[in-house]
């Protein structure tokens, strides 16, 4: 086995003391001397036509310095997907959901903007609302967009075998409906930005965003800006989840009002405004029908799916696919049929969030096929080994399974929770259940229609040769990512992890798509670990000039230059260094050559040392339509077993236990992978028991904060026992793949099958709250009764 | 969202700030923990024109059990978690319950009792509790102070007996009687940070150990717009012994007593189960305080 230095290990975040220390900046720390600041007019109604927009009196009050509306921003179309372009910066002919962007106000300060803003007269007429999806879907309905016939934003319609001939043949079928509700991604640090237009027509955004490249495209094409002068700089964020993986009105308004004014404007959401963006978790319906053979085997699954979509696209297009695609694997499975629509309504719109359009159907098929596996008296540990995929295979739609440690997780959650001890024997209001789940490693192609690579790295030597500084536009978000690519770049340059500087998240640093689809450690990794070798391979080649000797004789370990044969000399070498150095404290004298040393010889000899690293993923996937939507690199995959406790007599669930693993591929830092499946399960969690976006009937959003809408609190957070397994990805930098969002995969179906080991009852919408357990218990409690009643 | 314009008040004495809010009539608010204020402000629900904060006035801070029948008297400014951490309320196990459960340990270090009572929210922590031991009021204007019984101090949702110059400036609970127990249940979706969906506090009273029930009291909360007592339920527990099958009876009073309404957070329906089953609980828990 290979014998790291500094990757696999440990190792503290490099952020870890800013944070604890509160130094590190975010946007709401970030103030420039001369700035203003905006604010956003809002839609107060649903769905209604815009008569006449006013702004004469705003612009009257003194501190206003630009007011601005579609008319000034134009109406060039965006979005997420080239494919669904379906906002503008302001509305300009009607409203469509409660919080639609309408005007915005740039002032001397936030309490001026504010008042600006609610002196901005707008006329509607109002138009019918459109709340539901049946609503939307009914024949008539008025149309939310014109270009969308019926509000259907989107639809997929793909078959992979022949299902229904597959479904005859089968000895068992079964089809279930499940639900769950809109969620909001529930990040602690609002989104915020600061817009910055510069007297050489430079455009500067700072802002909270995952995505600095997707932004800065969609900032240069709304604006009319050449995509050169839009430079897009992330500071630290605390967390995204998805809502913050695309650009978001308020950028560019912020942009809008820095040309307009010529300063620096300051914007930060508040936390209804965060749920107003919304882009989370869909409401997603799905019915599944699936066949299984007597012995256990999964033949065919037949997949409808609605979502409710709010009033726009976002990430929908991708989520629709994804909802059906990833039902492709972990399970060998022949015939698959996918019909699905995304759907209008008028509510915020929804995109994508953690473990994107894949979470609910994983949750209602993993119930299911514990469903089939008891009807088939098979203990649904046994019945996922009998279908699991393996290394090398490939799913009907194409999911090519570099590397998939589905059976280690698997063997290790039931070890690790004493599943076979514990299964069958709980008393009634206790359960164990267990679910499994894979995820994409990164999206196989952009967001938009490109051969572009998806990242590239720099790796620049500083010229005295003592450090290394790593360039990235990535997006460390909260989750790591530049700790992961310090270390990786440490490592493949032979130095120690305190000798690497990482600048991130900034687009003058090169291309990274972002911190989304779990491809971050992947894909930018991979970059990184090229641009650090070749970093190496220069300095190495100047050296083994000096000395006459072959590069393969040189390898650099933990800032030593070590030498593979005898007698090599390098004593002018470190003359030279030591005359150059004279009076420092850390002279080498009898110590081996170090890094440094053949550092700076190599830039003596040749300049600055750069090395460059980038990656693009080879072609994935099939030919058919949609066949981009969750073609990865590689999968990571998991499983979990959960133990729960219900109360009987009030519904209330407290979960005991949760014992997850997952492959990652291969560990860069365990704390970091192991901290992602803690994330995923809390989140998991929240999104089965208690989270739900609600509205009333004019479609106001009755809980858009911290106090209503429930996320779990650290008490509502079981221990949970963290089981890294290694598959050792090819394609992945050092083996390694994802672990950000597949983690999540397992949490809610295992839930959901522990809920019915202690109740007895298959739960079939989410989540699942005090009063919806409780009334399902009552519910089948007065059956029994009737039941007996008849007998 | 940013805190409308205010005038700001801060006086050191509890007459003075009688004065202040006499002066404003309705428009001026107090400001204690300002849990509930502040949050309101921002949101624009509540608009004082004045701000009058008690933080500067020690008296209202000040607790102490004293008085030959041994009550205690806590200052309305006393802070949630000052009060749990004060170990003269170990006796109330309802209240000290009620304390432990009220939002979270940011929220409790801010947080006042008398916050919790003037703010009259029908699902506050802290009320059925102190309605349950029989607590008093003692509210000071600038003409004087007077006693008031809890019971009948809540008039509405965020509406009390509270005068335009009065102020609520001290809560007395009397020593609990020997034989005497209590116990808090509340019910949330989760385990912090949570709005009561019902919640029932429950004193009994025996008239020797292992006697019948001589006292009965059992307060329910955010099942009405006020907490309200389940007078039913504790009349059918006077004079008879506890048992699992009276309690049971008692808890189908209470939800028969209560008056709930559907709203996002849950339905009327559940919340009627809700108070059967967890006035049963909080007579148990109370039982088990006595002994």
């Amino acid at each position: 086995m290979t014998q790291y230095h500094t990757i696999n290990s440990r190792a503290p975040r490099i952020d870890a003391p800013d944070k604890a220390s509160g130094k590190a900046q975010f946007i709401d720390d970030l103030n420039m001397s001369d700035q203003l600041h905006g604010a956003i007019l809002q839609s107060p109604l649903a769905h209604a036509r815009i008569v006449k927009i006013d702004t004469s009196r705003a612009r009257k009050l003194p501190g206003v310095k630009a007011v601005v509306t579609a008319e000034d921003a134009g109406l060039v179309q965006y979005g997420v997907s080239p494919a669904r372009y379906d906002e503008t910066l302001f509305c300009h002919d009607k409203v469509r959901y409660i919080g639609d962007e309408i005007a915005a106000v740039a002032a001397v300060d936030r309490e001026t903007a504010l008042a600006a803003v609610s002196l901005i007269d707008v006329e509607y007429e109002e138009l019918p609302l459109l709340l539901s999806v049946e609503e939307a879907m009914k024949e008539g309905a008025p149309l939310i967009h014109e270009d969308y016939p019926g509000n259907i934003c989107a639809e997929v319609h793909q078959e992979f075998g022949d299902v229904e001939a597959a479904l005859a043949e089968c000895d068992i079928v079964r089809t279930d409906t499940f639900m769950n509700k809109m969620q909001n991604c529930a990040f602690l640090e609002p989104q915020g930005c600061i817009g910055h237009y510069d007297h050489r027509g430079y455009l500067t955004l700072y802002s909270s965003t995952q995505t600095p490249h997707y932004v800065q495209r969609t900032v240069a094409m709304t604006l009319k800006m050449p995509i050169g002068k839009v430079r897009v700089v992330k500071p630290y964020v605390g967390g995204g989840f998805g809502a913050k993986a695309s650009a978001n009105a308020m950028e560019m308004v912020a942009c809008l009002l820095s040309m307009k004014t010529g300063k620096p404007v300051k914007m930060v959401f508040t936390r209804e405004q965060v749920f107003l963006q919304a882009r989370g978790r869909h409401k997603f319906v799905h019915t599944l029908t699936t066949g299984a053979k007597k012995d256990g085997t999964v033949v065919a699954l037949k997949h409808n799916c609605i979502l409710e979509g709010g009033a726009y696209a976002s990430f929908g297009i991708a989520t629709v696919y994804y909802a059906g695609s990833l039902l492709g694997g972990p399970y060998k499975l022949q015939h698959m049929k996918y019909d699905a629509y995304r759907v209008y309504t008028n509510k915020p719109a929804c995109g994508a969030q953690r473990g994107h359009g894949g979470v609910i159907a994983r949750a209602a098929w993993e119930q299911q096929l514990d469903v089939i596996a008891e009807e088939l008296g098979m203990d649904p540990v046994e019945f996922r080994f009998k279908n699991m995929m393996n290394n090398g295979d490939t799913s009907c739609n194409d999911l090519y399974m570099s590397s998939f440690g589905m059976r280690e997780c698997v063997e290790a959650v039931r070890d690790k929770s004493g599943w076979e001890r514990k299964r069958g024997t709980l008393p009634r209001g206790k359960g164990i259940g267990m679910a499994c789940g894979f995820f994409v490693s990164g999206a196989g192609f952009p967001i938009y229609r490109s051969e572009t690579f998806h990242c590239t790295a720099t790796v620049k030597l500083s010229e005295d040769g003592g450090a290394a500084h790593l360039y990235t536009a990535s997006a460390e978000i909260g989750q790591g990512s530049d700790t992961t690519f310090a270390m990786i770049t440490a490592e493949a340059l032979g130095v120690p992890l305190n000798a690497v500087k990482v600048s991130s998240g900034d687009t003058d640093f090169g291309v990274d798509l972002g911190a989304y689809s779990s491809r971050q450690t992947l894909m930018t990794g991979f970059a990184v670990k090229h641009a650090a070798e070749d970093a190496k391979r220069q300095v190495l080649e100047v050296l083994a000039d000096k000395l006459r000797i072959s590069v393969s004789d040189i390898d650099v370990k933990d800032g030593t230059v070590i030498f593979k044969g005898p007698g090599i000399t390098f004593r002018t070498i470190r003359n030279r260094y030591r005359k150059e150095h004279r009076g420092w404290t850390d002279m080498p004298d009898d110590a081996p050559l170090s890094f440094a040393e053949a550092a700076r010889l190599a830039f003596i000899v040749k300049g600055t040392v750069i090395g460059q690293g980038e990656y693009r993923p080879r072609w994935l996937g099939g030919k058919f339509k949609g066949a981009a939507v969750g073609t990865s690199p590689a999968y990571g995959c998991s499983a979990q077993v959960v133990e729960l406790r219900v109360d009987m007599e009030t519904g209330q669930i407290t979960i005991d236990n949760m014992t997850d693993a997952h492959d990652c591929g291969f560990a860069i830092n365990r704390t970091s992978v192991e901290g992602q499946m803690q994330g995923s399960l809390l989140m998991g969690l929240g999104e089965a028991l208690f989270e739900e976006v609600k509205f009333d009937q004019k479609g106001r959003m009755l809980n858009p904060n911290f106090g209503e809408y429930k996320i779990p609190t650290a008490l509502d957070m079981p221990n949970v026992t963290p089981i890294i397994v290694e598959s050792n990805e090819p394609y992945g930098p050092y083996g390694a793949k994802e672990v950000g969002e597949g983690a999540i995969m397992p949490t809610i179906p295992a839930i959901l099958n522990a809920l019915y080991d202690a109740t007895g009852i298959r739960f079939h919408e989410l989540p699942l709250t005090p009063e919806r357990v409780y009334k399902a218990i009552k519910e089948k409690q007065c059956e029994a009764k009737a039941e007996r009643g008849r007998k | 969202m940013l805190i409308p314009r205010f005038e700001y008040h801060k006086p050191s004495t509890l007459k003075e700030a009688c004065e202040i809010k006499g002066k404003f009539k309705g428009k001026a608010q107090l400001l204690a923990g300002g849990t509930d204020i502040i949050p309101n402000m921002k949101k624009r629900i509540i608009l004082p024109d004045s701000l009058i904060s008690l933080n500067g006035i020690s008296e209202l801070k000040s607790n102490s059990v004293s008085g030959k029948n041994r009550c205690a008297r806590i200052g309305a400014c006393a802070t949630v978690s000052s009060l749990i951490r004060g170990k003269f309320l170990l006796p109330y196990s309802a209240l000290l319950t009620g304390l432990e459960s009220l939002g979270s340990p940011l929220i409790r270090n801010m947080a006042t009792i008398g916050g919790n009572l003037a703010t009259a929210r029908p699902a506050a922590d802290l009320s059925p509790s102190l309605i349950a031991y029989k607590g008093k009021a003692i509210l000071c204007s600038v003409a004087g102070k007077r006693e008031v019984s809890l019971d009948d101090f809540f008039l509405g949702p965020g509406k009390t007996i509270l005068n335009d110059d009065e102020i609520l400036a001290e809560i007395i609970l009397d020593e609990l009687p020997a034989c005497t127990g209590s116990g808090y249940i509340k019910l949330g979706t989760r385990k912090a940070l949570e709005i009561s969906l019902v919640n029932v506090a429950a004193v009994i009273a025996l008239e020797k150990p292992d006697g019948v029930i001589a006292g009965a009291r059992i307060v329910m909360g955010a099942v009405g717009p006020i907490p309200l007592r389940a007078t039913t339920a504790e009349n059918l527990l006077m004079g008879e012994k506890p048992s699992d099958g009276l309690f049971a009876e008692a808890g189908k009073a209470a939800a028969e007593d209560s008056r709930p309404i559907d709203d996002f957070r849950g339905s009327a329906e559940y919340r009627r189960d809700m108070v059967r089953v967890i006035t049963v609980r909080a007579l148990q828990k109370a039982l088990h305080d006595i002994r």
